[in-house]
């Protein structure tokens, strides 16, 4: 196989937006029928290289080699011409369009006609769907998915047609496990075609699982190339790091493998001596059915169920966005009825919502005013915005979160995918919530930096916030929280102490066959 | 680990940087600016009265209702929305505003405040119907701008009101203040009121991110339709401010007068770099884009290109500035 005539061959390659420079020199390639891992802090330059195979971003120099051709593709569209498919970490479906609409965007089968027959490509959509093992309806609007099958129908989308070369990237960031199955057959399959693979994630138990090959990036540079079968994880993990992160090679480590008993948790939580600090009694309404919860001040809790199990709509019942048509929601034990998240945020809730573009970020506006966004009351004297005070939060997140960026007045579109997802975060960190909702808060984060984002949750905890987590990574869960509950079809089914739960299997069953 | 590759501006030189931002927001007009220098000087040289003190200030005359309304124009648009209506508000505004001091009273400031209030009215029912019903605002407002016109020439049987006050024709047209006709005077308040509310105030930081993205701005708890509505209010408080000026012009509300003026007002905002998707522009822009349009009306003439050439000719030369400034 190693004989074989790369399908990709990039050398050399350079890309700089204006001062900063993205890649200083990376060389990449790829074989046909393998799958090869591309690894690396937020903003090491992993979405940019790729883009600069797919024609995206035009590279300052180096060469790059598709089929053994010099090639200078100017669009995704000549990439695609040459069978390379794309899924971006960030997605690029319409969401006002059908899942069919979109899978045969810009390839609309049509007859003699140049008209696009609705009913024929729904029905071609559903087949090529069911065959391949996605669990979405053809002819549902993208716009009302739930992120996961989001995450899904675009992946389909990138197999369609004619493919040599396939390009994943941060696929199965909001993936829960059932759903990640899919996508490894479905690169096991095209794998065998013949198909190259080239995966960029942060979840390294990914790469040991369908890896071939793994590179790593480092601040726009290649650290190494290796079989994946020849390399450790540890060593995996300090070379992404860099030298001199021990500390957090061993955080990162602890994260991975999923050891609890890790340095930074907090067993003694004395919490279930005080008053809840949001309750939800017989709480029904269009995607709930009767969910009772209390969280108590310190007390993490973790939601754990399968896409669509209405884990989400908890959060958002809880954050002003849904109301209760039953039952009742009570923030520190006074009834409230919340009509919109203004209220709830003045109340002390914080809400890391699910999709970053669509729900956390003014990606055309500063780091400092995204961060400020949440908080407009607190910086206004007299009317005024007071810049001074806004700037200087925004800087502390930038630095309690490692925020990679030239400065507090880089626009969010010029970040990469991880570091956006840090500046969302960080719109809650001044001053501590009382209660704050997190939805899948480390997609797309790198090892590193969600330890630290683990390490400012318990924080926060620690001095009296009441956090629920909901988050497809059962080793996110088990890491992170103290008691769980399993939700299924909009209720409550369990609720666990996570020292009741022995290990991330136990925990998969729980969430897959949930008590009657 | 980032920090490392994390250069520290200088504290000072970083906040220098900032202002001008503000100012000019962060998208640039320099190259609409460039534009504007290019027409002054085509027409000072073409013509030997155009760069006089008396035709700039001709100008300025002339180009202040369609800045005044330009600045209220700035959040709609930024704040992702549009409104069409301007012209029709300043029609029933001024109409108003004249009927009432013919024939309830002629004190000139409650007259005054009659149009402004009615503009404030009408910008309400638009910013009420955008949000509430979730009728876009393209419609709301086409549809609002053949209701608003249409009571104006009902009400008045399409003829002039006059109004005959000294003190209204002194305070919104014919005084001056230091040798700085009023009409300059109330379009610098304007421009002032709107730079400071959109680039100093929480409300201004309300308004660009609702127009950058509303969702993301109400999951942060921005109340997006007050926001939105308060743009269309302002909006129509600016067209009443306009329709006082242009009564005290000609000393008279003239409903069959200003038809398309709302044309004028958006090509103003959007050659000033305010995107129409919302959520970026500034002030400083719409002023340059205002001043473009009055720079046009008025040299077109000087140089004596016929009326009818006159509207292709400043057609053409408003694309040919937005697609330049989109060049870097
Ligand atoms: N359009 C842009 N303008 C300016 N800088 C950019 C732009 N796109 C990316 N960058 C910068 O280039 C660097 C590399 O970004 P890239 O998106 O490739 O990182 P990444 O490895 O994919 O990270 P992540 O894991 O967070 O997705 C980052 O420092 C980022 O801020
Ligand atoms: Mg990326």
């Amino acid at each position: 196989m190693t004989t074989a005539q790369p399908l990709v061959d990039l050398r050399d390659i350079t890309v700089s937006f204006g001062a900063v420079k993205a890649l200083r020199g990376v060389s990449f390639d790829l074989r046909p029928g393998e799958v090869h891992a591309l690894l690396g802090q937020n903003g090491a330059g992993k979405s940019t290289l790729i883009k600069v195979l797919s024609g995206v971003n035009q590279r300052d120099g180096g060469t790059v080699l598709v089929h053994g051709k010099e090639t200078n593709f100017k669009s995704a569209q000549d990439s695609r011409d040459s069978g390379i498919a794309m899924v971006y970490q960030d997605l690029s479906l319409v969401p006002s369009m059908s899942v069919a609409s979109n899978l045969f965007l810009g390839r609309e089968p049509h007859g003699g006609t140049r008209l696009v027959r609705n009913r024929s490509i729904v029905h071609a959509a559903q087949k090529y769907l069911t065959e391949q093992g996605f669990p979405i309806k053809a002819s549902a609007r993208v716009g009302a998915l739930p992120f996961a099958y989001r995450q899904l129908t675009e992946i389909a989308k990138a197999l369609m047609g004619d493919i040599r070369i396939l390009v994943l990237d941060e696929p199965t960031s909001a993936l829960s496990a059932g759903e990640e199955e899919i996508l490894f057959k479905t690169v096991a399959d095209v794998t065998e075609r013949g198909v190259g693979v080239i995966y960029v994630t942060h979840r390294l138990h990914e790469v040991f699982r369908i890896s071939d090959r793994v590179s790593v990036l480092r601040d726009g540079l290649n650290v190494g190339t290796h079989n994946t079968s020849d390399i450790t994880m540890d060593k995996l993990v300090s070379e992404i790091v860099g030298p001199g992160h021990e500390r957090m090679a061993q955080a990162t480590l602890s994260v991975e493998e999923g050891d609890r008993r890790s340095a930074f948790r907090d067993e003694s939580s004395e919490s279930s001596t005080h008053a809840p600090v949001i309750e939800l009694r017989g709480v029904t309404n269009a995607r709930l059915k009767g969910v009772d919860l209390k969280v108590r001040p310190g007390e993490i809790l973790g939601l754990a169920g399968m896409v669509g199990s209405g884990r989400t709509e908890i959060l958002e019942t809880m954050f002003g966005l849904r109301r209760a048509d039953e039952g009742e929601v009570l923030f520190e034990g006074k009834p409230v009825r919340w009509g919109s998240p203004h209220q709830a945020i003045a109340a002390g809730v914080a809400l890391v919502p699910e999709d970053r573009h669509e729900q956390g970020l003014v990606l055309a506006d500063t780091i400092a005013a995204n961060i400020a966004m949440p908080r407009l009351p607190q910086l206004t004297r007299a009317g005024a915005f007071t810049k001074g005070e806004a700037n200087r939060r925004a800087k502390k997140a930038v630095s309690d979160l490692n925020v990679r960026a030239p400065g507090i007045q880089t626009k969010l579109q010029n970040l990469s995918g991880g570091n956006q997802q840090k500046v969302v975060f960080g719109k809650w960190l001044t001053p501590e919530p009382k209660l704050l909702l997190l939805d899948e808060p480390s997609v797309g984060v790198d090892v590193g930096a969600r330890d630290e984002i683990y390490g400012i949750i318990r924080g926060f905890a620690r001095n009296g916030c009441a956090v629920v987590v909901v988050s497809s990574e059962l080793v996110e869960l088990q890491l992170l929280c103290d008691t769980l509950a399993v939700i299924h079809d909009g209720r409550v089914t369990t609720r666990v102490h996570t020292s009741e739960v022995e290990g991330e299997e136990r925990l998969h069953h729980l969430v897959q066959e949930p008590a009657r | 680990m980032s920090t490392a590759t994390t250069p520290a501006p200088a504290a000072a030189s970083e906040s220098r940087r900032n202002l001008a931002r503000d100012l000019f927001s962060s998208d640039r007009p320099y190259g609409v600016l460039l534009a504007l220098i290019a027409l002054v000087v085509f027409f000072s040289i073409k013509s030997d009265v155009f760069f006089t003190s008396a035709n700039l200030q001709n100008i300025g005359r002339q180009t202040t209702l369609v800045t005044i309304m330009a600045v209220g124009m700035t959040f709609v648009i930024i704040a992702a929305e549009i409104d069409l209506s301007v012209a029709s508000i300043l029609k029933l505004s001024c109409v108003s505003a004249a009927l009432f001091m013919n024939d309830f009273s002629n004190n000139w400031f409650l007259g005054a405040m009659v149009g402004v209030a009615v503009g404030a009215f009408i910008g309400l029912v638009n910013g009420l119907l955008t949000t509430k019903l979730g009728i876009p605002s393209f419609l709301v407002t086409l549809g609002m701008l053949g209701v608003a016109k249409g009571i104006a020439f009902v009400v008045t049987d399409t003829a002039p009101v006059l109004v005959d006050s000294r003190p209204f024709w002194a305070v919104f047209y014919e005084g001056s203040i230091a040798g700085i006709p009023v009409p300059i005077l109330w379009t610098i308040v304007a421009l002032l009121i709107g730079g400071v509310l959109l680039h100093f105030s929480t409300f201004g930081r309300k308004v660009y991110a609702t127009g950058g993205n509303a969702t993301a701005a109400r999951y942060s708890g921005i109340n997006t339709d007050r926001t939105k509505i308060l743009c269309f209010v302002f909006t129509g408080v600016l067209a009443g401010l306009a329709s006082l000026i242009f009564t005290a012009q000609g000393h008279a509300a003239r409903p069959d007068f200003a038809d398309g003026l709302e044309l004028d007002v958006i090509a103003a905002v959007i050659l000033g770099g305010t995107s129409l998707f919302g959520g970026r522009g500034s002030i400083i822009g719409t002023l340059i884009g205002s001043l473009i349009i009055g720079v046009l009306n008025n040299g077109l003439v000087l140089i004596g290109v016929s009326s009818s050439w006159q509207i292709a000719v400043k057609g053409f030369i408003i694309i040919l500035a937005v697609a330049l400034s989109k060049r870097r």
